[in-house]
């Protein structure tokens, strides 16, 4: 009790317990779209398509969150518009975006000079390297992502369960499908430095999909995803504390443990 | 007054008509029955009505407004042919009544004083009331005829489309689902416009028909317009007996 207690008391700790809480609300809050959607890849190719961000980023000098969410928005507005105009497989569009932005990414990093260990934090993430800044900026991307897709829950709703009979009834699908890519780049981006570029995507699919296997009703599935996220993040960084392991893959770890159980209880 | 009007609507995919120069208009209050052999075009006819899918020439207005897709105050009711949806999708009857409910941009959880009751009274309706904490990828395909019937007409809509509502359903549902229509029409005055290959349906329901196979054959009161010749040139001549068989039961 009293390690726990000395540990909780420095604002390292303090920061990266806050943000494994806010995380852990936001990622799956958001990824039960990215399941019931079933835009997996789409996401994965978001936060790959930050690794071009970070490295032009660092290419011209400018704050890596900046430029990597600049990227991930550029990438999922290309995604949606080619999707829409092409008449292409929505899943070949995000390949070829998938690939398109990794190459670009590793062409930059390539004309980087020097070792670069700030880079590595957008790569494997490291919730305890979170600074005041990262905070804040994670605090106002969840407020205002929370509020937009409350105030706008119904036509997600309506969209998610069927398209053409939320266009029916007037809904403006595109506007709102264009609203969600760009909702799921920011909050892919923002979570870059906790989570890591590589697992990121986990966090938004795995305590939705645990969340899925157990809830009978879409109020239980909010409510189970975000329980799942949080447990899951504050589980993981305690273990990772614990076992003095990286944080972003035992927090992943933890999630997939509870996805696991939440399998069991469903075939039971 | 004329609640659907339909004029010249062409419809293109890869340089071929799928449908070509269609013009009829419905009157408010109506049940039209539009039928055609399989590829006719009917779906398509529907879609292009509804917006979902683009036409190249033409002209839809509802209740003399032009029609397009984000005109919600029209209130249109659709059902359509085959539901594409997550059977896994964890959505409860009542949440997906109470999503299609406005007001639209609001936080769907809260509870708002008489959603309840107008589900309840909606599900009524339709013969469901059941089936309202039940998931929807739980439903058989009767049940999600009638659960869907309920949400095209949550927001007391003035047209209803259905495409094929019934199929998929057994005998005794089709009945029930149709009985519900007319019901709905007689004591709502709804319009609907509904696809259909059961010409028993087509005689026992609709005021009026509507033939097509790509184009306009013919339209009018069912007992005018379904001759044998019709029936022979759109189906073939097995048909043309049974369409003798659906006189003789009326």
């Amino acid at each position: 009790m009293t390690m726990i207690s000395e540990f909780i008391s420095y604002p390292f700790i303090q920061r990266a317990l806050l943000a494994s809480v806010m995380i852990g609300i936001l990622c799956p809050f958001v990824g039960n779209f990215v399941v019931l959607r079933r835009m997996s890849f789409y996401s994965d190719a978001v936060s790959h398509s930050a690794f071009a961000g970070i490295a032009v980023g660092a290419l011209l000098g400018i704050d890596l969150s900046v430029s990597s969410i600049v990227v991930a928005v550029l990438v999922a507005v290309i995604i949606a518009f080619l999707s829409e105009k092409t008449g292409l497989a929505h899943d070949t569009v995000i390949g070829i975006a998938f690939s398109g932005t990794i190459a670009a990414g590793m062409l930059v990093m390539g004309m980087l000079k020097g070792y670069r260990a700030d880079l590595f934090t957008f790569l494997f993430g490291d919730i305890l390297a979170i600074t005041e800044k990262d905070l804040l900026l994670i605090f106002i991307i969840s407020i205002l992502t929370v509020i937009i897709l409350l105030t706008f829950l119904k036509p997600f709703l309506q969209i998610t369960f069927n398209r053409d009979l939320a266009r029916v009834e007037g809904i403006s699908v595109r506007f709102f499908e264009y609203l969600l890519f760009l909702i799921i780049a920011v909050v892919i981006t923002v979570s870059l430095k906790i989570i890591g570029m590589i697992l990121v995507t986990s966090l938004l699919i795995v305590p939705a999909a645990s969340a899925k296997n157990l809830a009978s009703s879409m109020k239980r599935l909010f409510v189970y995803s975000c329980i799942f996220g949080i447990v899951s993040g504050v589980m993981g960084l305690a273990v990772s504390i614990y076992l003095d392991t990286s944080s972003g893959p035992t927090i992943v770890l933890v999630s997939v443990g509870i996805f696991f159980l939440t399998m069991l209880k469903r075939a039971g | 007054m004329i609640a659907l009007q339909v004029e010249n609507l062409c419809v293109k995919a890869d340089n071929r008509h799928l449908i070509e120069n269609i013009t009829f208009s419905v009157e408010d209050g109506k049940i039209i029955a539009i039928i055609g052999p399989n590829g006719a075009g009917k779906t398509t006819l529907i879609k292009a009505i509804l917006g979902l899918v683009p036409y190249e020439t033409g002209k839809v207005s509802l209740f003399g407004r032009p029609f397009r897709n984000s005109h919600s105050d029209l209130k249109v009711g659709y059902v359509p042919q085959r539901l594409e949806f997550d059977r896994t999708i964890p959505l409860t009857v009542s949440e997906l009544l109470g999503f299609t409910l406005p007001p639209v941009y609001t936080i769907p959880f809260l509870k708002r004083k008489g959603t309840r009751e107008h589900i309840d009274g909606l599900l009524n309706v339709v013969g469901a009331q059941a089936l309202a904490q039940r998931s929807i990828g739980s439903l058989s395909g009767g049940e999600l005829q009638r659960v869907m019937i309920a949400k095209a007409i949550v927001n007391d809509p003035k047209i209803l489309f259905l495409d094929e509502p019934a199929s998929g359903v057994d005998i005794e549902g089709q009945e029930r689902f149709h009985d519900l229509i007319k019901r709905l029409n007689r004591e709502k005055g709804l319009t609907v416009i509904l696809i259909s290959h059961d010409l028993n349906v087509v005689y026992r329901y609709s005021d009026k028909v509507l033939c097509m196979n790509r184009k306009l054959i013919c339209t009018g009161s069912p007992e005018e317009t379904l001759t044998d010749e019709v029936i022979k040139s759109m189906y073939g001549e097995m048909m043309g007996a049974y369409i003798h068989s659906c006189h003789d039961h009326d």
